[in-house]
């Protein structure tokens, strides 16, 4: 069972979470998504979509609006946008490390991204970025990134490695939250991926790739959090402040 | 809608709207400029504030809108949309930016759009002390030709710079600046001009279509269909920003919000980079991270948050019963000068109105305005020093958890010494939906009024050592209720994505007398002037259903010579009772119970809750009439006696629910009606409450008969 912060993560069922997954893709094309575009995008009858619609519903991960309107809530969006990364991670692995067909690779990533647990996916897809951003590794590249893993961090991998990007890029760059971040640590913002609402209200309040954040302190429980941008003071709810990607 | 509309333009008045940041000291620009002519009140429809005034300069008229305060111009919370809507409809002639002087960028992000939406604007500087004892100096010349509109530096909270931003702004409309377009990177621009050169067959205005442009790339969710329904062109435009957007995202990497944001960050970061001649310094807020280190402790934070609290609720209340005492002895005062030069028999109708309905109904009125005024002096004295956002932020986590925000804690809490004035304090919460859920659920802090009331019921009904434990239940009763409730129409009917709670904390700051005054004075002057009137109206409406029509004076002979009442104070309270029975409440409270009785209450009970509609300690002097012991009856043993008599302790613990839950008196229906601009809230709230208690009580009477209880 996937866990994350001790929380118990409710187990989707594959077609739930490909459900979700095509809500995410037609409401970024679109506004909304309604039964009928999943219908037509899933290629299934409009009746098996409103049964899985009223299951999510029951589950919050998503909304009717006027009933016919569907829209993801916060916790359904962050489900379907992992989901999604790790089909889109997969997907490329195949098709462009394995040399596949972009339609095997596609079916191959659909089967596979339900069944992997976080833990599993975490490494593949750190070991996936050291294929891509380490194009100077030798033919031995296997041993060498097992090398770096061991010292977990250390520069020397054992290897002389040519490209800096490749140490930096990976085992250096230490991604987080903002809700992770220690007392008086300090990081850069990486990502910014929330509901729309919360994302533009962080984005005008200078919340932005590239922003060096420092955590000052937590309310009594933890929650919400108080943090330093830039000569200002901000504070933000612990799901708003997960939702912002720092490095280290 | 609003962009396509043209409006027709007063040429003599000249228009003037400022928009600004939450903290950036908008509002205290706003009353440097107009002075002390003020009108504040709601935008339709929606719970935003609507601030304006007008003040007179080189004979001319200018009349000022204070904008709702918002980080940028996106349409997602009512305040932008209320903003944007002000601004596109193109109706004032200077658009007044003001920007927090030691938040420059974050700041600037703001006048840019308002730039690029093609306002006529001027640019204000605000808190420049507080920036130059920083040790932060800007070259404004080279801001004003890089912005192409006129910068005044401004201390607002001092009055300082408000007649050199008058004048300026007196130039601004002669000669219209020419507002260069804030630079926003190749690739967007590039984008925004292929949109717009397909809005030309529109009628968005040419100023807008930039901004439109770029409304659609965003795929703004009010934008979008309405450019849509302007024909081909509008569906062209949108669609080659569905393409733009596309390519946008696929080439950057990026959601196209953070695209968009950060190309106007990055307008903003150049113009202060390049216009910059000194850098403050880093300590600039050394004293109030200091100061917050004690105050927002872990351990120290919440004893002190709860002493603040504390000293609010007890200057409120406490120091607030001296005037409110003055008051209403003034106004008894008022009533026997009355009583006693007008005889009873001329007039008695008129002599009755103006005494029991009108003098009545406008101490009603006033008697709650020692409340007000020092409620929001404190809230404004939290306001103003920054104090209210670290109590938010310690107070979030639980409220959150009630689908409330951290602001609510204060309302709440003195929603045990009145609700009116804590309905009225929801004005801190800047979320709509927060601040609607807030005040529906407030009338369930047991009040101040309803302690008469326990002191009567509880004493009547239940053993001396079970009174104290009884009177803290029925307070926790009320506070549980009141979350489960909240959290209730979170997920009903005010459910919707969670606005976002991201606030900022400014640095502490000492407030001035002059900006808390005014704070209050409006507040004060509006619960007057709005909620006021309609306490008074329905003052007058109680009065009415309480004493019309007259009961038969010769029923009450027959029943004096028939030997009912002996002595002449029998007699009075005969007549009062047989009033009261005979009156439109008396004869609604025999009609409805029926509906009544399965919760244990008969006519008298009944007839006293419509009478506390009023005010809830009327509940009081109403038992005291109906059990036959005149008004003054209420707080003696007598009554108790007779209650304790007549009704079941079940029946008790009913009444006290029902009492506890129920329809909120009339003065918060009134204020709930003008704060949250909808009658259907105030309904709502009645209603709902209403049927609650009803319910409550019906099952708990029901169960106690059954359990074998009473």
């Amino acid at each position: 069972m996937a866990k994350k912060d001790g929380n118990q993560e409710i187990k989707l069922t594959a077609s739930l979470e490909d459900y979700l997954e095509t809500i995410l893709q037609l409401t970024r094309a679109k506004p909304v998504a309604r039964i009928k575009d999943i219908a037509r995008a899933r290629d299934v009858k409009a009746g098996s979509v409103s049964a899985a619609m009223k299951r999510l519903e029951s589950l919050g991960l998503i909304r009717y609006e006027r009933n016919e309107y569907i829209e993801l809530t916060v916790e359904g969006a962050r489900r379907a946008q992992k989901v999604l990364s790790r089909h889109l991670v997969l997907t490329s692995f195949f098709e462009d490390i394995l040399d596949m067909p972009a339609d095997e690779a596609g079916a191959e990533a659909c089967a596979m991204e339900h069944h992997l647990s976080d833990a599993a996916m975490d490494k593949f897809v750190r070991f996936f970025e050291f294929l891509r951003t380490c194009p100077g590794a030798p033919s031995n590249f296997l041993e060498l990134f097992h090398g770096c893993r061991r010292l977990d961090g250390e520069a020397e991998c054992g290897f002389h490695c040519k490209d800096p990007a490749c140490l930096d890029g990976i085992w250096q760059r230490n991604t987080t939250n903002i809700n992770a971040l220690e007392h008086g640590q300090e990081g850069t913002i990486m990502h910014v991926g929330t509901a729309p609402a919360i994302r533009q209200r962080l984005l005008d309040m200078g919340i932005l790739p590239g922003v060096k954040v420092k955590m000052e302190r937590r309310a009594p429980g933890g929650d919400p959090v108080w943090i330093r941008i830039e000569g200002y003071q901000l504070s933000l709810r612990r799901e708003e402040a997960e939702g912002v990607a720092v490095e280290l | 809608m609003s962009v396509l509309k043209k409006k027709p333009r007063n040429s003599e008045v000249i228009r003037i709207a400022i928009a600004g940041q939450p903290n950036a000291g908008k509002t205290s620009l706003f009353n440097a400029l107009t002075g002390s002519s003020r009108n504040v009140g709601n935008y339709p429809g929606v719970t935003v504030e609507r601030r304006s005034g007008k003040y007179h300069f080189e004979d001319k008229q200018y009349d000022v809108v204070d904008l709702p305060g918002t980080y940028s111009l996106s349409s997602f919370s009512p305040e932008e949309r209320v903003a944007q809507k002000e601004l596109l409809d193109n109706t004032a002639d200077v658009v007044v930016v003001v920007v927090d002087s030691t938040a420059l960028t974050r700041s600037l992000v703001l006048l840019a759009q308002v730039i690029h939406l093609g306002a006529n604007t001027v640019l204000a500087l605000n808190m420049s002390d507080e920036a130059h004892a920083a040790g932060q100096f800007l070259d404004l010349d080279l801001m004003e030709e890089l912005l192409g509109c006129p910068v005044v530096e401004t201390e607002a909270h001092k009055r300082v710079g408000a007649q050199k931003l008058k004048s300026v702004i007196a130039r601004a409309v002669e000669q219209p600046g020419e507002p260069r377009p804030p630079v926003l990177g190749e690739r967007l621009s590039g984008a925004l001009i292929s949109i717009e050169s397909m809005l030309a067959g529109t009628s968005v205005k040419r100023e807008q279509r930039s901004w439109v442009a770029c409304k659609l790339l965003l795929w703004d969710r009010e934008f979008t269909p309405m450019v849509e329904a302007q024909g081909e062109g509008g569906i062209e435009a949108v669609a080659q920003a569905a393409v733009l957007r596309k390519q946008i995202e696929e080439q950057t990497g990026e959601d196209i919000s953070v695209f968009v944001a950060e190309r106007y960050h990055g307008f903003a970061h150049g113009l202060v980079t390049e216009t910059l001649r000194q850098r403050p310094r880093d300590d600039a807020r050394v004293l109030s991270d200091a100061v917050d280190r004690v105050l927002v402790h872990r351990v120290l934070g919440l004893p002190f948050f709860l002493a603040v609290m504390y000293a609010i609720f007890w200057v409120t209340f406490t120091v607030g019963e001296y005037p409110m005492g003055w008051i209403e002895n003034g106004f008894a005062l008022l009533a026997d000068l009355v009583s006693q030069n007008w005889p009873d028999s001329t007039a008695p109708a008129l002599r009755s109105l103006v005494l029991d309905g009108v003098i009545a109904g406008v101490g009603g009125v006033v008697v709650f305005l020692p409340n007000i005024v020092l409620l929001f002096f404190g809230l404004a004295l939290l306001e103003d020093t920054g104090y209210m956002a670290r109590a938010a932020f310690l107070m979030d986590r639980l409220m959150h958890r009630f689908g409330l925000h951290g602001k609510s804690f204060l309302p709440m809490l003195t929603g045990f010494g009145c609700t009116v004035p804590g309905i009225m304090a929801t004005r801190t919460l800047e979320n709509e939906r927060d601040r609607l859920v807030t005040m529906l659920v407030l009338p369930l802090m047991s009040c101040g009024a309803r302690l008469p009331i326990w002191m009567l019921l509880v004493p009547a009904f239940f053993a001396p050592s079970m009174r104290a434990p009884m009177l803290g239940a029925i307070y926790l009763f009320g506070v549980i209720l009141a979350l489960s409730l909240a959290l209730l129409l979170r997920k009903t009917v005010l459910s919707g994505e969670e606005a976002p709670f991201v606030m900022e904390l400014p640095p502490y700051r000492v407030p001035t007398l002059r900006a808390m005054t005014i704070k209050m004075m409006e507040r004060s002057w509006l619960y007057l002037r709005k909620a006021g009137t309609v306490i008074l109206g329905v003052s007058i409406l109680m009065w009415f259903v309480t004493s019309y029509p007259k009961a038969d004076a010769r029923d009450i002979d027959q029943q004096i010579t028939a030997g009912q009442a002996t002595s002449q104070e029998d007699n009075d309270s005969i007549d009062a009772v047989r009033n009261l029975k005979e009156s439109f409440a008396g004869r609604l409270g025999v009609a409805i119970e029926p509906v009544f009785k399965p919760l244990g209450f008969d006519w008298k009970l009944v007839t006293g809750m419509i009478g506390s509609f009023a005010a809830k300690e009327v509940f009081v002097a109403q038992m005291g009439i109906v059990h036959s012991l005149g008004e003054s009856g209420g707080r003696s043993e007598s009554l108790r006696e007779d209650l304790s008599r007549n009704y079941s302790p079940l029946a008790g613990v009913s009444l006290i629910l029902f009492l506890l839950i129920a329809t909120p008196c009339m003065a918060t229906v009134a204020v709930t009606r003008r704060e949250s601009g909808k009658w259907k809230w105030a309904a709502l709230q009645f209603f709902g409450l209403t049927a609650l208690a009803y319910l409550i009580s019906l099952v708990v009477y029901q169960g106690g008969l059954l359990l074998g209880f009473g």
